[in-house]
Parts: structure tokens; sequence; C-alpha cells
């Protein structure tokens, strides 16, 4: 009796054995027949793309020329990210640039004095400190001497521009998809027909915004030209005037992409605890206090998320430029992806336009990675 | 209590104003569609600064339809927004499926892989799509519109999080009754995701049909443009061709259906930007 027991159990166990082998198989198989074709999609369209970007970033290739002839291009290692970065006869100087650099040090100061204070922790502080001390003390200095110049003239300029879209963009867009957050975060109707109305114009396209802009901005037809002139004020000239130019297109991209950052706040303000108000009431904290005490706080890490967010959105820039001012007046609005776009498509210097978009990539690299960071941790 | 009361009213006062004010460029450019192509040529602030369409005609509407190629652009837009979206939900629902629900050796490590792709913006890589594009001989087709997209890794994330939300024992009992996978896929999980895969179908539509720059790199034959890329076409010259209240009308037929869609679906844009960023 006992034996056979025995002999059974063990039949039963390699029965089972096979069977979660069999099993274990046919997870495999089918978990990647499940992925395959996705898998696939990404290989071919992301990252062979990829790879083969920074192959195109180290030849010299015009796209006319190898079109016809595949031949045509030729292996130049890293001489179009020398162009893209350096110049003839450079040279440090302790001064130069001195004011950007003087707040971007005191900036790398206060981060050093709050690590030490405990207030910030010194890992998350460290990558900062790091870079801040190397762009701010160092590269910032470096500048062509009197008989030098840089390679690519325009490429400092229009990382410039880029960066000071982003700087008058991100802040804006930011304070004021928190005022409408704060006074929109209630349940009643008419607070969301206007949740609504602030959202309508993120749904529109680069170019239906950038369409409506462009007249809006006219000083013939416009209808801010026409409001300024029934009071008997002069038209403005958004567009040629080279100290507009920047507001203008910043203004149009604050009115598009409010509404995204509008409903990422509301999002987290739904996640503050009613507890917390109920607290502060008891204990009489006013309007003021409550929103400097709890609101803000309770929405720090929102605010990092939304801040990032658009920063990656908006290095990105280039409809708005594309259309509204074409870059102008005299490269005043030039940004980067659409500096990409002409070198690529209109001076058909392909090489050099990749070497531009691998650049594009690795500054935008820090922000999405403390994107994964703040989304992966929900 | 009443003062709190009173602030609050006035508060919600003064934003319908603020809100008003902010609609004003879609409400010109709705109004100035609505207006004669001639009185444009003069006068852009005819009847309250241009705001409302007086005197009025569906005119530029009309020969939209008789005339030109925004009905083509129209088109377009729709097959490779449709394609798109439908293709993006399949793709991402069964990676999705598989890498939640499905134990299969180097999971972890594919998908790790995957959401790494998440930090390579479209402007790294059109360069090389284009060449790639070029060689395969496929530019100004629909498949080269959509494919490129297919690749973004943002759908097998929302849905590999979605599906990982989902009780196993759904799965076991339809395991024990011979259920296969395919079967378990289509007829227990597909249906329980339809909120999610909404969410995906209303973001992924949005982007393929504002996507600029993409459909203006691959693009080039007129016929070929999606109706973003060929209001850009037209708005150059606008003054002097095309008239002012025509370009104004294919702005409102580019505009409609996204307008549209996003008041339907409301609830579902907020949550998929709220979850994901929306990217």
């Amino acid at each position: 009796m006992d034996t056979t027991g025995a002999a059974q159990a063990a039949a039963t166990r390699t029965a089972a054995a096979r069977r979660s082998r069999a099993r274990r198989l046919r997870d495999t198989v089918e978990g990647y027949a499940f992925a395959a074709p996705f898998l696939v999609a990404y290989g071919v369209f992301l990252i062979y793309p990829f790879f083969k970007g920074i192959w195109i970033s180290l030849h010299s290739w015009n796209l006319l020329a190898v079109a016809i002839n595949p031949a045509a291009k030729h292996f130049v290692g890293l001489r179009n990210y020398v162009h893209m970065v350096w110049g003839e006869h450079l040279v440090w100087s302790p001064d130069h640039l001195f004011l950007a650099r003087i707040i971007g040090l005191a900036a790398v100061a206060a981060t050093i004095a709050f690590a030490a204070s405990g207030r910030l922790r010194w890992r998350s502080a460290a990558l900062f400190i790091v870079v801040g001390v190397l762009l701010f003390g160092v590269a910032l200095g470096i500048h062509p001497a009197s008989d030098g110049r840089w390679y690519d003239r325009r490429f400092w300029h229009i990382v410039w521009n880029t960066l000071l879209f982003v700087l008058l963009t991100v802040p804006t867009v930011t304070v004021v998809a928190l005022g409408l957050a704060l006074a929109l975060n209630r349940q009643s109707r008419h607070a969301a027909i206007l949740r609504t109305a602030f959202f309508l114009s993120q749904v529109l396209s680069v170019t239906v915004v950038t369409l409506i802009w462009q007249l809006m901005y006219s000083p013939k037809q416009g209808i801010i030209a026409n409001v300024l002139q029934s009071v008997g004020l002069q038209p403005i000239q958004w567009i040629t005037n080279p100290h507009l130019a920047m507001p203008a297109i910043v203004i149009t991209t604050v009115w598009w992409s409010v509404g995204f950052a509008m409903i990422i706040y509301l999002a987290g303000l739904q996640e503050i605890p009613e507890e917390l108000y109920e607290a502060a009431r008891i204990d009489g904290a006013g309007g003021w206090s409550i929103l400097r005490n709890i609101t803000l706080p309770a929405l720090s890490r929102t605010t990092t998320l939304v801040v990032v967010l658009q920063i990656i959105l908006q290095f990105q820039v280039f409809g708005q430029s594309h259309l509204i001012t074409r870059g102008g007046p005299n490269d005043a609005t030039q940004v980067l992806v659409r500096y990409i776009y002409q070198t690529a498509f209109q001076d058909s210097r392909l090489g050099y336009a990749s070497t531009l978009a691998v650049f594009l990539f690795i500054f935008m690299l820090g922000f999405s990675l403390l994107q994964a960071r703040l989304q992966g941790n929900d | 209590m009443v003062g709190r009361r009173g602030r609050d009213r006035t508060l919600l006062w003064l934003l319908t104003a603020l809100a008003v004010l902010w609609l004003v460029p879609v409400l010109w450019m709705l109004s100035m569609s609505l207006q004669p192509n001639e009185l444009l040529a003069r006068t852009t602030s005819n009847t309250f600064l241009g705001l409302i369409p007086i005197p009025f005609t569906f005119n530029n509407f009309v020969r939209l339809f008789t005339l030109g190629l925004t009905p083509r652009w129209f088109l377009n837009s729709m097959v490779v927004s449709v394609g798109m979206t439908v293709l993006v939900l399949a793709l991402s629902s069964m990676a999705g499926f598989a890498f939640a629900r499905i134990r299969f050796p180097g999971r972890n490590l594919v998908f790790a892989l995957v959401l790494a792709g998440l930090v390579i913006p479209e402007q790294a890589v059109f360069i090389p799509l284009y060449t790639m594009f070029a060689d395969w001989h496929m530019h100004n087709t629909y498949q080269a519109l959509i494919a490129p997209r297919l690749a973004v890794p943002i759908g097998v994330f929302l849905m590999t999080q979605f599906f990982r939300g989902i009780p196993s024992y759904i799965e076991e009992a339809a395991e024990l009754d011979g259920a296969s996978r395919w079967t378990i896929f289509t007829r227990i999980m597909l249906p329980l995701s339809v909120p999610a895969l909404t969410t995906l179908a209303i973001l992924t539509f949005l982007y393929a049909w504002n996507d600029y720059l993409w459909p203006l790199v691959s693009a080039n034959h007129k016929e070929m443009f999606t109706i973003t890329v060929g209001l850009a076409s037209i708005q150059s010259n606008f003054a002097q061709s095309e008239g002012l209240g025509r370009v104004m009308a294919s702005g409102v037929m580019a505009s409609l259906p996204m307008i549209v869609l996003f008041l339907i679906f409301q609830r579902y844009v907020v949550r998929g930007i709220a979850m994901g960023g929306g990217k």
C-alpha cells in the first residue's frame, strides 16, 4: 500500500513538473508573442533610428548627394561635434558673461547651504552642484579672443534663444496654471465650464494657434492693433521688432499650454486630504495662511512635475518660431529644433543636423530621467 | 460667511471675464470664417472688433468643399489619426498584457528597455527616420505618416500599469475553464480596460491630428498633407491668394474634430494627462 502510494506521489510530482515545464515554455512563447508586434515597431522605428542618427552625425552627409549616390558620404569622426561647440582662438576669462555666472554660482552656493543645513539631501543636490560649478564656474567663461571665432557662429546664440524661451515660458505657465487651478478647484457647474474654457486652447494644433496669433499680432489687421488704435495708440510691431518677437511667441505659447499644467495641478489638489484644511480652519488659519502653509507645500511634488514636463515640452519648440516669426528678425527667435530642421532639409547637411539632434537629446536627457523618477514613484 | 461667499462669487465672475478674453482668439477665427472675403480684405474689425460675424456668410465653408485641397487634407488627417489610434491601441494593449500578466524569462529586462525609450524625443530620430523611409521609397504614404508613432512606449506603459491592477482570480477562473491566453485577452482583459483604452485612444488621436514636424518632413506632395501641415502651407500668403475668410474656415475645420472630441471625452483627456503626462 505504502509503496504504491509513494510511487503514485512520485508520478504525480513528475507529471506536475512536466506540466510546469510545459507551462513555462508556453508562457515564454506567449509572452514574447504578445509583446512582439510592439517590440518590432519599437526596434525598427525608435531604437534603430536613434543609433542611426548618432552614426549619421559622424559623417559629412549631404542629403541630395547621398540620395543620388549612396556612397557620397564620408566618415569624419567627431569633427561635426567640434564644429558645433568649439572655435578658433578661444580663451577663458573670469569676467565673461559675469552677471549670468554670478547668479548661477549664487544658486549653487544656495544649494550647498540648503544641503548643509539638512533641508535638502546631498544626494539630490550633488548633480546640480557639480554641473553648476562646471557650467557657471568654467564653461561659460570660454569665449573667442578678439581674433578668434566660433566655428558655428549661430549655434550658441540659438541654444541661448531656446533656453530664454524656456526660461520665459515655463515659470509663466506654471504660475498662471497654479492660479487658475486654485481658483477653479471647486464643484460647481460654473467652475467646470471655466475649466473647459481655459483648457480649450490646448486641443488646437500648433498651426491653428499660429494662424490665429499671426493675425492677432499683425499691426494692420490684428485685433491688438485695432484695440490700441481705437484708444488712439500706435500699433505694436510684434513680429518685426527684435525685442518683441520672443515675447510674442512666449505669449502665444503660454496661451496654448496653460490648460495642460492646470489639469495636473487640479489632479494634485484633489489628493490633498480634506482633514488638513479642517484642522487648519479649527486652528483659526486664514485663507492666505492655509495657502502658504498647507496647499503650496502639499503641491511641491506636483509643481516639480509640471516644471519638468514643461521644460521637456518647451525645449522642443518648433511651430511657433517656424510659422509666426520664421526664426527672425535676425535669428532673434531661432530655436534649436528649427535650426535642426533647416540644416537638414534646407541646407541638406544631414550629418551636422544629426549632431545638433544628438546635442538636443543629451541636453534633454537629464530632465527626461528626472521626469521618469517623479512618475515612477507613483 | 457672507463676505467669503461674496468674495468667491466676485472671483468667479472675474475669472469668467478672463475666460472670455482667453477665448477671443478662437472666437475671432470663427467669426472671420463667417464673414465675406471682400470685407475682410478691407477690415478685420467690422462689427465689435470683428468678433461678431455681421455681415454673415457661409460661402467660405461652401467654397472650401468645392475648391482647394482642404477636404483632401481633412480626409488624410482622418485616415492617419484613426489608423494610428487603432494600431497604437492594439500594440500597446497586447504588449501591456504580456508585461503585466504573463511571467516569461527576460520580462523585466525587456520592459526596462522599453521604458528607456521614453527619453528619446521625436526630434532626435526624425532625420534618420526620414532617410529610412526615403530608402524604402515610402514617403508620401499613409504608412509613413503612421508608423513612427507606433514605436512610442507611453501607451505600453499606461496599459501595463492598468493591467497590473486587475485582480488575478478573474484570469485564474477563466484558465480553469480551459480558456486560452488569446481568449482571456480578448474576452476578459479588453472589456475590463475600456476606460484605459478610451483615454489612450483620445490622447493618441489628439497627438496624431495635431502632429506637425513629422508630416511636414515626410509628406511633400500637397495631396498627402495632413490638415495641420496643409494649414501651415496656406497661412503664409493668406491675404493675397486664398482670402482670409477661407483660410480661417480651414482653421475651423482643422479645430472642430478636436474640440468636439474634447467636449465629449473631457473626462478621459483629463484623466490621461493626470496619469501619464499625456506625452
